[in-house]
C-alpha cells in the first residue's frame, strides 16, 4: 500500500525543496511591494500588508532605467553575435576531427575558459588604455566579455555539432557541394537549436556583466543595468524596496526566458558540459 | 585561384574557421594574460600608464604585496571562500542530485527549476542576499531564531567573524544548481543493472552507495570538484553587493583584492601582482579539470 504513495510523498519534499531553495526570488518581489516600514518590521510579514506597484514606475524613472537596460542589450547583443560567429566555426572545426593539433586548440580553449574575469580586468584596461580603445567603452567591454564568453560557448556547441552524423556531410560532399555549402545547408541547420540555446545562455550571462563593465566603463549614460544597480547597492544599503524593484525588473524578464526554454537549455548544458 | 578553392573545398575552410576564433582569443585572452606578468615586474604608475616600456623593478612589486598587512588576511579568506563554497555546493548538490535521481512525477521540471539561481546576474543575487543576511532586519536570522538555532541576531555582514561567511552562503546558493546538475548527469550514466544486482546480493542503500555509486561517479566528481574551484575562483560580484571585502578586509578575497588594488588605489602594478598570483592557483586547478574531462577531450 505505502509503496504507491511513495512517488507522490517524494513529489512534496521535492516541491518543498524547490520553494526553500526558490525563497530569495520570492523575497526579491515581496519586499520590492512592502512599505519602508514594513521592510524594517520585526518579525517580519511575509505577505505585504499593502501592497504598493507604484514603486516600479517610480525606479524605472528615477535611476534612468530605460538607458541602463539599453546598454545591457546593446553589450549583451554584441557579446554575443561575436560569440556565436567566431564561436560556432571554431566549435564545428574541433568536433570534426580528431588528432593531436585538435586536441591542442581544445586545450587552450579549456584553459581560457578558466581565467577569472578578475584577473584579466587589469592588463585589458591598461591595455585597452593604451590602443585608444578606452574612448568606445561599450566596444572595449564587449571585445573583453566576447572572449570571456567564447570558450564555454565553443565547449557547448562543439557537443552539439559532434551528435551531427558525418554520414549527411559526407554524402553532400559527395553530391557535388562544396565544403562551404555543406556546411551552410547540411551541418548548420542541423545543428541551429544547440546553436540558439547556447547563443541565448551568452546573451543572458553578458546581460548580467558587471566587472568588466564598472572597470571600463566611465560615463552613466553608457553604463549597464548591472552598473546602475551597483551605484545605490553596497554594504549599508537601506532603500531596499527601490533595489529590489530594480533588480525586478532587471532579471525578470532572463526568468521569463529560462522558464519557457528550461528544458532545451538543461538538455543543452547536460550534453554539452559533462559528457 | 588555388588558394580560393582550397578556402572554399579543403582544409583551408576549417583553418579559416579555427584561426579566426583563436586569433580573436589570442588578442583578448592570451596577449593580456602575458602583458600582466610583464606588468607585475614593472613601475606602473599614472605618468607611466601610457607607454608600454616602464622601469623594471624586479620582484619589487611581489615583495611589497607579500608586505602589505593584509596579504595573509586575504590569502586566508581566499582559501576559507574556496574550501567553504565547495564544500557547501559540492554536499549539498550530490545530496540534491540523489535526492532527483529517484523516480517521481516531476522530478526533472523540478530540478531544471532550480537551475534559475546560475542565469541570474551575480550583482543580484548579492542584492538579495544582502538583504536576507541583514543583522537587525533580515529575515535569515529571524527564521535561525525561530528554530532556536541561534539566541541573538547574528551581524552576518558587519562581524569580522562572520563577514566572509556571508559571502559563502550567497556562493553555496548561486553555483549549488549546476553543481546538482552535473552530479545528476553522472548518476543518470551509470547503469542500473549494477543496483539490481548488488540488491539481489543484499547490499543495503548505504553500501550500494559507497560501493557502485561514488567508485562509478568518480571522474564527474573530479570534474564538478575543479569546476567548482574555478567558479569559486572566477567568483567577483557578490564582493562588491555584500561586503566590498569589508570590515577590515575579513572578507577580502584574491581577485577584489586585484581589483580593488587596481581600481581604487590605481595601483596597476600590484594588482597585476595579485592577479598574477592568483592565476597561478586558477592554473592549477586547471590542470586538474582537464585531467579529470580528458575521456571527453579525445571524446
Amino acid at each position: 500500500m505505502s509503496r504507491i504513495y511513495t512517488p507522490w510523498f517524494l513529489l512534496a519534499v521535492a516541491l518543498g525543496l524547490a520553494a526553500i531553495y526558490l525563497f530569495p526570488l520570492y523575497w526579491m518581489y515581496i519586499t520590492s511591494l512592502k512599505s519602508g516600514s514594513e521592510i524594517f518590521a520585526n518579525p517580519p510579514t511575509f505577505w505585504p500588508t499593502s501592497a504598493n506597484i507604484g514603486v516600479f514606475g517610480d525606479v524605472w524613472a528615477r535611476r534612468t532605467m530605460p538607458t541602463y537596460l539599453w546598454n545591457s542589450v546593446v553589450i549583451a547583443g554584441g557579446v554575443t553575435a561575436i560569440t556565436v560567429v567566431l564561436g560556432t566555426g571554431c566549435a564545428y572545426v574541433l568536433a570534426r576531427y580528431r588528432n593531436v593539433w585538435i586536441d591542442v586548440g581544445l586545450f587552450c580553449v579549456l584553459m581560457l575558459q578558466v581565467l577569472p574575469a578578475s584577473v584579466m580586468v587589469t592588463p585589458l584596461f591598461v591595455g585597452f588604455n593604451q590602443i585608444g580603445l578606452l574612448n568606445y567603452p561599450r566596444t572595449a567591454v564587449i571585445l573583453a566579455a566576447a572572449a570571456k564568453a567564447m570558450p564555454f560557448f565553443v565547449v557547448l556547441v562543439r557537443a552539439t555539432f559532434m551528435s551531427v552524423p558525418r554520414e549527411l556531410e559526407e554524402s553532400a560532399l559527395v553530391d557535388g557541394n562544396s565544403r562551404v555549402g555543406a556546411f551552410f545547408s547540411i551541418v548548420l541547420p542541423l545543428a541551429r537549436n544547440g546553436i540558439l540555446v547556447c547563443a541565448i545562455l551568452t546573451f543572458m550571462s553578458a546581460f548580467g556583466e558587471y566587472i568588466y563593465s564598472k572597470s571600463i566603463i566611465q560615463s552613466p549614460v553608457l553604463q549597464p543595468a548591472s552598473v546602475g544597480l551597483s551605484g545605490f547597492l553596497g554594504p549599508n544599503s537601506t532603500d531596499w524596496n527601490s533595489i529590489m524593484a530594480y533588480s525586478a525588473i532587471y532579471v525578470t524578464p532572463i526568468l521569463v526566458v529560462f522558464v519557457i526554454l528550461q528544458r532545451r537549455i538543461v538538455a543543452g548544458l547536460t550534453s554539452g558540459a559533462l559528457k | 585561384m588555388r588558394f580560393l578553392n582550397a578556402l572554399r573545398d579543403g582544409v583551408g575552410f576549417d583553418i579559416l574557421l579555427v584561426g579566426a576564433a583563436l586569433l580573436f582569443l589570442v588578442a583578448l585572452a592570451g596577449l593580456p594574460l602575458v602583458y600582466n606578468v610583464l606588468m607585475s615586474f614593472q613601475q606602473v604608475d599614472m605618468f607611466s600608464l601610457g607607454s608600454l616600456f616602464r622601469p623594471f623593478v624586479g620582484f619589487d612589486n611581489y615583495v611589497a604585496v607579500v608586505r602589505q598587512p593584509e596579504f595573509w588576511l586575504v590569502t586566508r579568506n581566499t582559501l576559507i571562500f574556496v574550501f567553504g563554497s565547495m564544500t557547501g555546493q559540492f554536499v549539498l548538490g550530490f545530496a540534491l542530485a540523489l535526492f532527483f535521481a529517484q523516480n517521481f512525477p516531476g522530478a526533472s521540471t523540478i530540478r531544471g527549476l532550480f537551475l534559475v539561481s546560475w542565469v541570474m546576474p551575480g550583482l543580484v543575487v548579492g542584492g538579495i542576499w544582502s538583504l536576507i543576511l541583514a543583522g537587525d532586519y533580515g529575515v535569515l536570522n529571524v527564521i535561525l531564531r525561530g528554530l532556536g538555532i541561534i539566541q541573538s541576531n547574528v551581524f552576518w555582514k558587519s562581524d569580522p567573524a562572520f563577514s566572509i561567511w556571508a559571502v559563502i552562503i550567497a556562493n553555496i546558493w548561486l553555483g549549488l544548481a549546476f553543481n546538482m546538475l552535473l552530479l545528476s548527469v553522472g548518476l543518470a550514466a551509470i547503469p542500473r543493472d549494477l543496483y539490481e544486482a548488488a540488491a539481489l546480493d543484499g547490499a543495503n542503500a548505504f553500501q550500494r552507495f559507497w560501493t557502485i555509486t561514488l567508485p562509478m561517479m568518480r571522474p564527474t566528481i573530479g570534474a564538478v570538484l575543479s569546476l567548482g574551484l574555478i567558479g569559486t575562483l572566477q567568483q567577483f560580484d557578490l564582493f562588491p553587493a555584500l561586503t566590498e571585502g569589508g570590515p577590515a578586509n575579513t572578507s577580502n578575497v584574491a581577485g577584489f583584492w586585484s581589483w580593488q588594488l587596481s581600481f581604487q588605489l590605481y595601483d596597476f602594478a600590484k594588482g597585476a601582482t595579485v592577479s598574477v598570483m592568483m592565476f597561478l592557483l586558477v592554473l592549477f586547478a586547471s590542470v586538474i579539470y582537464v585531467r579529470s574531462t580528458r575521456h571527453e577531450v579525445r571524446g
